[in-house]
């Protein structure tokens, strides 16, 4: 067991001028599940081949504890690795498969059988040991994968999107018994995924990335409530939170006409650009009320526990408003207004987030 | 980024741990063949297949029953002792041997050959091998006569002529066998699995024959079995190399042809023997090979 | 992807990669070309490039050095430099132009109907068949013939008095023909000997191409209300343009060098090609000068002759697709 340190590691590809990773900083603590999460080509699987060696490292360094293992290949990482397409070898039987590492390191026969047979046994495979993958299901394909992985007892697992193979109900299943096995044997995990519920529901801690840089690393919770740029604040979470920019108006920013209050520290410290501010706030933070900002209800979504409404901004003739952002706001099912209505939203207290328009970054 | 973070959605679709070929099947029309299809259909299987009857018609005559009017069309008693005739004419027997050593090995030789470079080629990424690929490519147009000449003087120098490794070794070198092998890897072999082999430990060579020899063996049949069928059936450079002393099926069959008074009984009965044994394979093997040069046409 | 090199010295030992020179390691950003950069592979192409130094490329040198000397072959050492004398006399030889003007007719007599069957019989092997497989199989039967079993049989085949051939053709009222001797007939002999061989081949080839047309084209046409044969044209065809224009190069490849069928039709075993070397070819007369005249050095000549007769007829197809290509964007 280990810690992984990202120390300014970079990689660019060849016959590429932006880096795919750059210059990502990260510590990741002993036996902490770690989440990298991003949009598609944000860096999250290059970061992950760079710590499997499976990518160079062009510039910074890779530590695994107190290792150095920039220039290190992929067997003398002590890592062990889950594709997202298991990449089982086709050929040998699951006991093969999960064994065939051992046996390139040399371990005894009976070891291997009894390492295999526990693991096999923690994953549920034990009547599946005789089969090729392809007589298996998905989703014991993806254990073999995973148990190919705990065979080894390596000081870190990589699990490049490991479940995006599998169909929605089984991920959700299997998302819990990854997490809770991972909580059992207490192994360092580096997890890659694009879903950031996944993210949020496994991850100890959650790094998003966007374009080859780290946007935020933190809990789950610290990410859902203080956000600290308007790209993590849309990431993460669903439906994705409202973030508009507006002018600013003594005591708030001017939307639709109304003024949506922001206390006076935060409103002057990103006023200080052309008298614009970026707010932000969660479908959930946001109620209904006699007065507030005026929005014109789209379409309802009843979800039973909740209905959604999207809605847009009521008019205004000053066009205040930079950006004609659609809203998103939850409501109680049985109270939802109808299509066609105006409302009127207010913020709950404690549920506004404020961003600099310029930098994109969080105002405290 | 890699591709397969940037576009799960299409990955997802094949998990890389059953690589099935990827041929496509579904593309069959609907349309069922009417009654005229089926006629030129079994005439042109007829004609394809006629001639071959016919030798063996003919290699159970004798001549004066060959020369009849109407001829023969069913076969006769006399095969055998055609066949004996022909065995004196030619060492027909020795022939066969021959052109089964002579083909396993080439077979063996261009196999292994093939599909070292060929995985070479399609997953390894090494200073040069787009230009060493484009020359194996060249190489498929230079036309036979362009080696011979100094080919045979080379096997005169080393005193191989009738020698059966004058005709395996050049044969060996198959541009063919390493496209078709590098077409079929770089679809059949992802590069989880071999990125897999890697992270568990396995050097190069151990991936080589755990990982890729197990993923190619499809390929590697169907490529054995095409080299077997050309090296048996090759002809130009044997009959150079080779002369009616040590001869290969097609030098001697070449031979028997070559006699100053044609008996067509005793060539056809030979023609039949020397011929016999790859059509056999071939019927039993027919559908895998069928499928094989298929397969190889629309990689290629 | 690749896979990193475990010893590169062992990899570079068995066939020296163009040396690298060690690029200092600078703190902005270091090269490491260990991870990517594998060297094993020269090792995995090493026992093919070096059967193809030795028996390809170095023959392939020779050949061009023979050609320019005049070598005999009961005296290999008595090489004499004549520049290119052989190539001279050669294009004023009229057994070459002779033997060219074979392998043309000869080739368009075999290739053409050849490839136009072949397209026909995958068409209809591309129906939904009884006995798919059979078909299949009998028609590629031909394909594991070899040469000198296919050309021994049709020399009987078109023999002049018992040939069942000819038997035939008297039995429906025509004359018998001397396929042997005459330039024409034995010409189409030897084509027919050519086109069963190949033709079943060429038609698997085609249909593995057909197969890969997806079917939503053909549905797609069917809505827009197109025959089968408008499909056949303007769906099948333009989809098969790439496997054609393969065939026709392969063939075309194959014709040029056309031998075992002309030798082996005589029935005689001589290398003339007929009385009147009525059916000589290239391939046949590049033999007749090395091996029956013993002059190697002319018959190098004919054989780069060849190969660049080759190289111009795949150069003037290639033209040809690019610009219909061109065209058609």
């Amino acid at each position: 067991m280990a810690t992984v340190t990202f120390d300014s590691a970079t990689r660019i590809y060849p016959k590429s001028d932006r880096p795919a990773v750059d210059g990502l900083d990260l510590q990741i603590g002993d036996g902490e599940f770690l989440v990298l999460v991003g949009p598609s080509g944000c860096g999250k699987s290059t970061s992950l081949r760079m710590l499997a060696g499976l990518e160079e490292i062009d510039a910074g360094s890779i530590r695994i504890g107190d290792r150095d293992v920039t220039d290190a290949p992929p067997k003398d990482r002590d890592i062990a690795m889950v594709f997202q397409n298991y990449a089982l070898y086709p050929h040998m039987t699951v006991e093969q498969n999960m064994g065939f590492a051992l046996k390139i390191a040399g371990v005894p026969k009976s070891e291997i059988a009894t390492r295999v047979a526990e693991a096999a046994k923690i994953l549920d495979l034990e009547d599946y040991l005789g089969r090729r993958p392809k007589a298996l299901s998905g989703g014991q394909r993806q254990r073999v994968a995973m148990g190919r992985a705990i065979v080894r007892s390596p000081q870190v697992f990589l699990m490049d999107e490991p479940l995006s193979n599998l169909d929605a109900k089984l991920r959700v299943q299997t998302r819990t018994q990854i997490a809770a096995l991972q909580r059992r044997l207490g192994v360092t995990t580096v997890y890659v995924t694009h879903d950031q519920v996944e993210a949020m529901t496994m991850g100890d801690r959650v790094a998003v990335l966007k374009d080859g840089l780290l946007q935020q690393c933190d809990t789950p919770g610290t990410l859902y409530e203080r956000p600290a740029n308007t790209f993590v604040a849309g990431f993460i979470g669903s439906p994705a939170m409202n973030v508009i920019t507006g002018p600013v108006v003594d005591g708030g920013v001017r939307l639709a006409g109304a003024v949506l209050p922001v206390p006076r520290e935060r409103l002057l410290r990103a006023a200080g650009d052309g008298g614009r501010v970026t707010v932000g706030f969660r479908p959930e933070a946001v109620e209904l009320a006699p007065e507030g900002v005026p929005v014109v209800v789209n379409v309802v979504e009843q979800l039973g526990s909740d209905a959604f409404l999207y809605a847009t901004l009521g008019a205004s003739d000053d066009g205040d408003v930079l950006h004609t952002a659609d809203l998103v706001v939850r409501t109680e099912p049985r109270s939802a207004p109808a299509v066609g209505e105006t409302v009127h939203l207010r913020v709950r207290e404690g549920g506004l987030h404020v961003f600099d328009p310029v930098s994109q970054q969080r105002i405290d | 980024m890699t591709t397969l973070a940037s576009a799960p959605e299409q990955t997802a679709t094949a998990p890389a741990a059953t690589p099935t070929r990827t041929r496509r099947r579904g593309a069959r029309k609907v349309t069922s063949a009417g009654p005229l299809t089926h006629v030129l259909l079994v005439l042109t299987a007829f004609l394809s297949v006629f001639p071959l009857y016919w030798t063996a018609v003919a290699a159970s005559k004798t001549n004066a029953e060959l020369a009849g009017t109407p001829p023969p069309f069913l076969p006769d008693a006399d095969l055998f002792t055609n066949i004996g005739r022909a065995m004196e004419e030619a060492p027909i027997g020795l022939a066969i041997v021959n052109s089964v050593i002579v083909a396993g090995c080439i077979t063996v030789g261009t196999v292994l050959c093939s599909t070292l470079a060929g995985f070479a080629f399609a997953k390894l990424r090494f200073r040069g091998n787009k230009t060493l690929l484009g020359l194996v490519i060249g190489t498929m147009m230079v036309p036979t006569q362009l080696a011979i000449i100094p080919l045979f003087i080379l096997i005169a120098q080393l005193q191989w002529v009738d020698h059966l490794q004058a005709v395996v070794l050049p044969t060996l070198v198959s541009a063919f066998g390493v496209f078709f092998m590098r077409q079929f890897l770089s679809q059949a072999l992802p590069d989880e699995l071999l990125e897999a082999a890697r992270v568990d430990g396995a050097s190069t060579m151990r991936t080589f024959w755990s990982v890729v020899v197990p993923v190619a063996r499809p390929a590697m049949a169907v490529l054995a079995m095409l080299t077997f069928l050309t090296a048996w059936n090759d002809f130009f450079w044997p009959i150079i190399a080779l002369t009616s002393e040590n001869p290969t099926v097609q030098v001697a069959l070449a031979g028997l042809g070559g006699g100053y008074v044609p008996d067509t009984a005793v060539i056809m009965a030979g023609t039949l023997v020397g011929t016999l044994p790859v059509l056999v394979v071939f019927v039993v093997l027919g559908k895998q090979i069928v499928g094989g040069i298929m397969q190889g046409a629309v990689k290629g | 992807m690749t896979i990193a090199s475990d010893d590169p010295r062992v990899a570079a030992a068995a066939a020296p990669p163009p040396s690298v020179p060690p690029a200092p390691a600078t703190a902005a950003r270091r090269r490491r070309s260990r991870l990517t950069r594998n060297r094993w592979g020269y090792a995995y192409v090493a026992p093919f490039f070096l059967l193809f130094a030795a028996f390809s490329l170095y023959p392939f040198l020779y050949t061009a050095y023979i050609s320019l000397h005049d070598v005999r072959l009961s005296d290999l050492d008595g090489a004499v430099f004549v520049g290119f004398g052989n190539y001279t006399e050669l294009l004023q030889d009229e057994f070459f132009w002779n033997a060219a003007r074979n392998t043309l007719t000869i080739g368009i007599l075999s290739t053409v109907p050849q490839l136009a069957i072949a397209l026909g019989l995958a068409h209809l092997l591309n129906y939904r068949l009884r006995g798919r497989t059979f078909f299949r199989v009998a028609m590629l039967m031909p394909y594991a013939t070899s040469i000198a079993a296919a050309t021994l049989v049709f020399a009987q085949l078109f023999g002049h008095d018992y040939g069942l051939i000819n038997t035939l053709l008297e039995a429906v009222g025509f004359d018998r023909i001397d396929w042997e001797s005459g330039s024409w007939t034995s010409q189409i002999a030897i084509s027919v000997i050519v086109t069963w061989r190949w033709t079943g081949y060429n038609a698997l080839i085609y249909l593995a191409a057909m197969q890969a047309i997806p079917n939503d084209l053909y549905e797609a046409a069917t809505l827009d209300g197109a025959s089968r044969w408008k499909q056949f044209v303007h769906v099948t065809i333009p989809a098969l343009r790439p496997t054609i224009l393969f065939t026709i190069v392969v063939s075309t490849i194959g014709a040029v060098q056309l031998f075992g069928e002309p030798l082996l039709f005589s029935g005689n075993g001589m290398t003339n090609g007929g009385v009147s070397n009525q059916y000589q070819t290239l391939g046949l007369l590049m033999y007749d000068q090395g091996w029956t005249n013993f002059r190697l050095g002319q018959a190098a000549a004919t054989a780069w002759t060849m190969f660049l007769i080759i190289l111009v007829v795949v150069g003037v197809y290639g033209l040809i697709a690019r610009r219909r290509a061109r065209a058609e964007r």
